[in-house]
């Protein structure tokens, strides 16, 4: 199977890097949920334009909002 | 000609100033045969000092072609006969075989470290044939006239084996791996996509390319999470003071608002004054590491450019020998001595009078120590001609740290007032030097912001003029930068200090790192996980500093050199056979990283038309000529494209255009001077010039 963000070989649905970015997103949900009181569409859209987010995160949240339709 | 002793120095400059500092009136006679200087002095008996041109010998493969691997066969040959643009070494080699045949003694006076004694013994066994048992040392570290005398009045009866042994096994070592693992990584590639492009990488390079891709892992994988924190603007006595709330960091953001909420427009009650008062210690004298650090700190030389810096001043007598790891200042260097040389200059006039004063001058000194060369200090000397600005500023900061380890602590006072608000807490906090000590002589390089506090009184009523709530993230970790890369592969004991900063540069020049910040490129990147998947003990921390540990051992004639390379062998022929089997999966790894890090060096930027395509240099099927074209052309997207030169290279400049903002380009052309090309047909600078 193919990493649905870079099309390299997928561990599960992602390549080794953007699965790591991936379990690290999911992870932080509660974090910011917590924070901010606010749903996992928005989690998203607040972490894909965050500066400090790291690019393969970014692209992992940009492709769950794609498939998500959000 | 009677005979003559024959001193080899290790450059030209160290050469001239040995020959000066030996001759018994100062005036050695300068000759110069085809190209090569050497000097001839007279003191006890006629001395000809020649200089070596850095390391004259070199290794390589013993016999056979240069496209394959393993090989683990090796010898050492004039750097002329191995290496391209080294044709000047014949000249040079020739003149010292010529020169050592009317000598009847033989002194290595190159710099007393790993390099220097292997040039010295390189030369004395090749190209005087055998000279090296019967040569002697001078030992120095600094090229003033006092101590060279001293160095060549006291020589030792033998070179320093130690040192030699060392020196020839990093050279060896590092050969086998480089070589071995550069050539499967290039052939590697080259089998599988038949183009040539070289890779490499080695012994302390790839440990060094993890802890990047590491890091640059991390931050890319990194998700920010939210935290406040609440300042309040306070008045005291007719000034207004910013004071912080008591928690650092509130990570619920309905938490800071309810703090907000209960303290804006409130007045509180001063609760505690807290004063402290505390001594700070004079910094330790300069090893090479701290000296690389401040100086990136400081005005952001790069450690390799640091060191080439340090190294002009050494060789014109202004500084001691930088390659060193001591932290400590012996007595033995006249400390007297050196204030009063720096004394005669009007910027350190009286800062060194000051010290000359005290009943006792005495280092503070770090922990560090290197048994050839104490910490880098001035040696009192003042320059002889104008020095460049990066020169001047590396000079001013060894005189500056130097006098500032013989200061006196300083002191300092803290005062953190808590004011109580609506059952919140809020510090206010000053800060101010009591007695400046070392810092006087330190000054433009450690500056303390003083922030000074009225008086305060317990009980006194403060009013909030305004609470402020900073929406904050986490950070990801910082990148590295050229100098924290070189301190982290200390810490880590890989590389040696002579070498970290060159093998910084070689990472960049491959093409593996980028930028300041350093961030690791794709081809890096690639290069290192294909590393690490597929022969991972070559990118090994704990093996690097392994063999590292075994060098020093080396050194203390505590191990020998032959069981250093059989062990380094011995470790490489499993990895680089279990390398030939996965050749072809490699292979097809390091070419996709290979195209792709060439697509990625012709990208120049996003599309300004479309905003979602990226802009990159193409080249065109029908007529092969290269323009500008947007990546949205091939879904049928977007048609922007702009014309280019057709002569010279063209690069993305990575920085953008001054007056409208786009990527610029950079253009070197034969016969002309480099320019920086904006492509927007529309640039406001172009419509200028029209």
């Amino acid at each position: 199977m193919k990493c649905k963000v870079c099309g390299k070989e997928a561990v599960d649905t992602y390549c080794e890097l953007h699965e790591k970015a991936y379990k690290n997103l999911m992870e932080k949900y509660e974090v910011w949920k917590n924070a901010l009181d606010i749903s996992w569409k928005e989690y998203l859209r607040e972490v894909a334009k965050n500066a400090y987010t790291g690019s393969w995160v970014k692209e992992v949240a940009e492709q769950l909002m794609r498939s998500e339709g959000g | 000609m009677e005979k003559y002793a024959l001193i080899i120095a290790e450059k030209p400059e160290a050469a001239r100033r040995i020959a000066q500092a030996l001759d018994k009136e100062g005036k050695p006679e300068k000759f110069e045969e085809k190209g090569v200087p050497y000097f001839h002095a007279l003191r006890d008996k006629r001395l000809v000092v020649v200089p070596a041109l850095g390391h004259l010998y070199t290794v390589v493969h013993e016999r056979g072609r240069r496209n394959y691997y393993p090989v683990f066969s090796f010898k050492w040959v004039p750097r002329y006969l191995a290496e391209r643009g080294s044709k000047n070494i014949h000249a040079w080699i020739e003149v010292i075989s010529e020169l050592a045949n009317g000598a009847e003694e033989f002194i290595n006076a190159c710099d007393y470290d790993l390099e220097g004694s292997l040039i010295g013994y390189s030369i004395l066994k090749y190209a005087c044939k055998d000279k090296e048992n019967i040569a002697k040392r001078m030992k120095f570290s600094t090229l003033m006239k006092s101590e060279l005398e001293k160095a060549y009045d006291e020589l030792l009866l033998h070179l320093d084996f130690g040192l030699i042994e060392a020196g020839k096994t990093r050279h060896e070592v590092d050969w086998l791996y480089g070589v071995n693992l550069s050539r499967a990584l290039t052939l590697a590639a080259k089998r599988w996509s038949g183009r040539y492009a070289t890779l490499s990488t080695g012994r302390v390079q790839g440990p060094t390319l993890k802890f990047l891709v590491e890091r640059e892992k991390a931050i890319q994988c990194f998700v920010p999470t939210p935290y406040w924190n609440i300042k309040a603007e306070v008045e005291v006595k007719g000034f207004v003071y910013e004071a912080e709330y008591e928690r650092e960091k509130i990570e619920k953001k309905a938490e800071a608002d309810a703090v907000m909420g209960a303290c804006e427009g409130k007045t509180g009650e001063i609760k505690e004054v807290e004063m402290k008062k505390f001594r700070q210690m004079p910094p330790f004298p300069f090893d090479v590491g701290s000296l690389q650090a401040e100086a990136y700190r400081l005005f952001g030389y790069t450690p390799r450019g640091t060191l080439n810096i340090a190294e002009r001043l050494y060789l014109e007598a202004l500084i001691s020998y930088p390659r060193t790891s001591s932290q400590k200042l012996p007595p033995v260097i006249n400390y007297q001595a050196i204030l009063n040389g720096l004394s005669k200059d009007r910027n350190y006039k009286d800062l060194a009078l000051g010290l000359l004063t005290k009943t006792e001058l005495k280092p503070l000194e770090g922990k560090k120590s290197d048994p050839a060369h104490p910490a880098v200090y001035p040696t009192g000397n003042l320059p002889e001609r104008a020095l460049s600005e990066p020169e001047r500023k590396v000079f001013d900061l060894v005189v500056r740290r130097f006098m500032a380890v013989f200061g006196d602590p300083s002191v300092k006072q803290s005062m953190r007032v808590s004011i109580e608000v609506n059952g919140h807490c809020f510090y206010l906090r000053g800060r101010r030097v009591l007695e400046a000590g070392w810092l006087r002589f330190y000054e433009p390089y450690a500056k303390t912001e003083e922030v000074l506090l009225p008086p305060i009184k317990e009980g006194e009523k403060i009013r909030l003029k305004h609470v402020m709530r900073e929406d904050k993230f986490i950070n990801p970790p910082p990148r590295y930068n050229p100098s924290s890369l070189v301190k982290k592969m200390e810490d880590k004991g890989i590389g040696t200090k002579a070498t970290r900063a060159d093998i910084v540069e070689t990472l960049y020049s491959r093409g593996y790192i980028a930028e300041k910040r350093i961030f690791v490129t794709s081809l890096g990147f690639d290069v290192a996980e294909t590393l690490g998947k597929y022969c991972p003990t070559v990118v090994s921390v704990e093996l690097t500093r392994d063999l590292e540990e075994k060098m020093e051992q080396i050194q203390n004639n505590q191990e020998k050199r032959e069981n250093v390379l059989v062990e380094a062998v011995d470790r490489l022929k499993p990895t680089l056979e279990e390398f030939k089997t996965r050749e072809t999966l490699i292979g097809e790894a390091l070419s996709a990283a290979i195209k792709r890090a060439k697509m990625q060096e012709r990208i120049i930027g996003q599309c300004p038309d479309c905003g979602t395509g990226q802009l990159m240099i193409l080249y065109s099927r029908k007529t092969g000529k290269r323009f500008i074209g947007c990546t949205s052309y091939f879904k049928g997207n977007c048609k922007t494209s702009f014309p280019l030169p057709q002569r010279g290279t063209v690069k993305p400049a990575r920085r953008t255009c001054r007056a409208c903002e786009w990527p610029l380009l950079d253009v070197r052309m034969k016969g002309r001077r480099p320019w920086a090309l904006c492509f927007n047909p529309n640039c406001p600078l172009k419509e200028k010039r029209n």
